[in-house]
């Protein structure tokens, strides 16, 4: 490595903060990185407001105002290479469940519809206005690596930065959570889908096989897979893997369909139309890329109007 | 005609919040705002999810306090299924809370209110930042990083993760731990608590001192208001659970109830120039502007239930009194709950009921649940209504900072007053921010250091601007 430091320039636009927080939860190695790197712009770091040119710039979030799209613009003109950051900035994230409501919709329900509030009007006099959908920041502006997780475990943080500071391709595997998950996969008797409050689930044994629904199989690991090796079903939070963005007639709802049917006596149609029927839920993360919007099945606006209804 | 002054932004997070003053023709601030400019809209979001996956959506509400999020919506869960967790269960939780209050407060007093503390307010901004303060204090900086380190380890290895936690379930925590990660965690609870107690009497000195640097600034800052905390049932400081209390300005109790009789007593209204609504505590018919958070919960509690942090509140009552008013005096609080949070994790880890069954079956049988919990930064409430078939109908929630936004905006307003005529630009920027940073509004500007943020004030009059001030 040259002398020269590395010139890391990060922003955030519409997200929770935590991606930046997983940047600190590099603990000790973080001094590490300072060593190589120097940090022009970062919101919980630096003053900067202004966008150095920098060599990599990390953007966390996803696009909801005006502000969000502006900066993204400005991040892109001055940052060599450019990494969406965090389930957000690929994917849309939570709030991307924004799309399947109007703004009006929301803001009638935050402002006119909550039990303990006493008025009865919208904000709207010197606030800049939301846009119609929450984007993810590639629909905006051209990136360069993607690192989705919500937020990413620092050991793909660390090897992300560690690979662009050594100059040479990070070493991402493809693998979903099933390969860090320490549960076992057995054929069952199993007929019913069951929810995580049906019982508690054993701990040694895949969660698929006893009818609970777990997103592991088609979710990519960027956590380290702590959710099923702690009694939890994985939740997608992620974002899917390659396989399921990229056949189009593949899809979440597919392909837990398939494996359960194959794990259990749970009829593949029963499991999709059990996660159609509780898309907002499965498809939380992620609904708002078009990677998973554009497929030619995913009718989610419906499925969750659908699941509305009492 | 009224004139109106702009600052955009107030905060690191450009265009997420900013401060606005309307002013009479003579230049008084009528009405100060401090607006937030970001709606993400959970409440409607949630509506028609799965109930039980409200515990790991809620976290993502906010990444600097995901724990609160996730603890609060697994309690009030519990409460929508009618189940009571078991002893080892309500242990773990508070454990995993107290790991997550050390890295709170360990990263708001070291990481970003550190550069003010060790170079003052007027410091030189390239070092006045966490690079600078390894060079400048390298055995502070270095111990209360691994102090923040160890409270997220905690956190971590009881929820599974650090950010965004997903062990607390409707019913108790999933899953049990280890021998290994017992004696693990022992030992990291125990160097958390030598750790404190040995930064805890520079980081004092040195808030000492910006205090006493500060006195105009300070002066500005004491604001009374009514507090809102939860204490336990001796009156003492609970983070994870207990009765809401309110005070008022006097120091007079008024009042204590239980989450779930919220309604009664918060009443929430929007604000034309905020996505944030303010809220008041309503009281026999009126309506009281209030504060919570670490300064608003030290002066409610009638005590802590440590040795150390009680001893140092002990100093704290005796040199403030009750209530104390003042914002700034919040991080000597902070300094006194992260004392509490060690010596509590300790309590906790070593508790003989921490290890035993951590899990009920639940069954939601349609019905609200409201539960409650201490954020960082203040009273944090959650209400669901929740079907039969385990979906959310309903979603309400009381955020802590939105409970601070009247008593910013009221310091706001006496803090412009009291320095724009005639101010330089420079001095009236560094206290219009200060008056924002030492009410720690959550990253927005809990991240910002007083006097280095770049702001940019327009005054206008008729809609032309007649002044500009600019700090870059």
């Amino acid at each position: 490595m040259s002398g020269e430091k590395i010139r890391l320039n990060t922003e955030w636009l519409c997200d929770c903060g935590g991606c930046h927080v997983a940047l600190v939860d590099l603990h000790e190695k973080i001094l590490n990185v300072l060593e190589a790197v120097e940090i022009l712009k970062c919101p919980v770091l630096t003053d900067e407001k202004g966008y150095p040119e920098a060599d990599i710039g990390i953007l966390t979030g996803s696009v909801r105002t005006e502000h969000d799209r502006h900066a993204a613009v400005e991040m892109r003109k001055k940052c060599r290479t450019i990494i969406a950051f965090g389930t957000c900035a690929v994917y849309g994230g939570l709030h991307g469940a924004g799309l399947a409501h109007s703004r009006e919709e929301i803001m009638d329900h935050v402002y006119r519809h909550s039990p303990s509030t006493r008025t009865d009007f919208i904000p709207g006099n010197s606030i800049t206005s939301l846009e119609k959908m929450v984007t993810p920041i590639d629909e905006v502006i051209d990136v360069d690596l993607y690192l989705p997780g919500c937020p990413p475990h620092p050991h793909f943080i660390f090897e992300g930065l560690t690979a662009l500071i050594e100059n040479r391709a990070p070493k991402a595997s493809q693998e979903s959570i099933c390969a860090g998950c320490r549960r076992t996969m057995v054929k069952t008797e199993t007929s019913a889908i069951k929810e995580i409050t049906d019982g508690v689930p054993d701990n040694a044994t895949c969660f698929l096989s006893q009818g609970y629904i777990c997103q592991g199989s088609v979710t990519l690991d960027r956590c380290l897979a702590p959710c099923p090796n702690h009694g939890m079903p994985c939740s997608g939070c992620a974002g899917p893997t390659m396989q399921i963005l990229t056949e189009p007639t593949r899809d979440i709802r597919t392909e837990i369909g398939d494996r359960m049917a194959r794990l259990t006596k749970i009829p593949y149609a029963t499991v999709k139309e059990h996660l159609e029927k509780s898309a907002k839920t499965h498809y939380a993360y992620a609904m708002a890329t078009k990677m998973i919007g554009n497929k030619p099945t995913f009718l989610i606006r419906k499925w969750i109007a659908e699941g509305e209804v009492r | 005609m009224s004139t109106t002054i702009k600052i955009d932004p107030v905060t690191r997070i450009e265009g997420h919040a900013r401060i606005l003053l309307d002013c009479d023709e003579n230049g008084k601030i009528e009405e100060a705002f401090f607006c937030v400019n970001e709606l993400r809209g959970f409440e409607r979001i949630l509506v028609g999810m799965q109930a039980h996956t409200l515990p790991q959506v809620t976290a993502r509400i906010c990444g600097v306090c995901p724990t609160a999020h996730h603890l609060v919506a697994a309690k009030a869960l519990d409460n929508a299924c009618g189940v009571t967790i078991p002893e080892a269960a309500t242990l773990l939780r508070e454990y995993m809370y107290m790991g997550h209050v050390i890295h709170s407060h360990a990263l708001s007093l070291f990481v970003l209110a550190g550069p003010d503390l060790v170079f003052g307010l007027q410091g030189d901004p390239i070092k006045q930042n966490i690079v600078g303060m390894v060079e400048a204090e390298p055995e502070l900086t270095k111990k209360g990083l691994r102090l923040r380190s160890l409270g997220q380890k905690i956190n971590e290895t009881i929820g599974g993760r650090g950010i965004h936690p997903v062990t607390a379930v409707a019913g108790g925590i999933s899953f049990s731990l280890s021998d290994g990660q017992f004696q693990r965690l022992r030992e990291l609870t125990a160097e958390a608590v030598i750790l404190a107690k040995e930064l805890s009497g520079r980081l004092k000195s040195l808030l000492m001192r910006l205090f006493d640097d500060n006195p105009r600034l300070l002066a500005n800052l004491n604001v009374p208001s009514w507090y809102v905390g939860t204490v336990a049932t001796d009156g003492k400081l609970n983070l994870y659970d207990g009765r809401i209390r309110a005070m008022d300005e006097s120091g007079v109790i008024k009042t204590e109830f239980v989450a779930d009789q919220y309604i009664h007593f918060l009443a929430e209204r929007a604000v034309s120039h905020s996505y944030a609504k303010e809220v008041y505590v309503d009281f026999e018919g009126h309506e009281h502007m209030y504060r919570v958070g670490t300064l608003a919960r030290l002066n409610v509690v009638d005590g802590l239930t440590t040795p150390l942090a009680q001893a140092e509140f002990e100093q704290f009552r005796a040199n403030f009194g009750r209530p104390c008013h003042n914002a700034v005096i919040q991080m000597y609080a902070k300094l006194i709950e992260l004392l509490y949070a060690c010596e509590r994790a300790a309590q906790l880890i070593n508790d003989p009921g921490l290890r035993g069954e951590n899990r009920v079956p639940v069954q939601f049988k349609g019905g609200r649940g409201v539960a409650h919990i201490e954020a960082p930064r203040g009273t944090l409430i959650h209400d669901y209504e929740i079907d039969e078939k385990g979906i959310v109908r309903a979603a309400n929630m009381i955020i802590a900072t939105q409970q601070n936004t009247a008593a910013i905006n009221k310091s706001l307003k006496e803090g412009a007053n009291a320095l724009l005529q005639g101010a330089e630009d420079e001095k009236m920027l560094n206290a219009l921010e200060f008056v924002v940073r030492c009410y720690d509004p959550c990253l927005a500007c809990s991240t910002h250091a007083i006097g280095r943020m770049a702001l940019a004030v327009e005054v206008r009059r008729d809609g032309r601007i007649i002044r500009e001030l600019r700090r870059n």
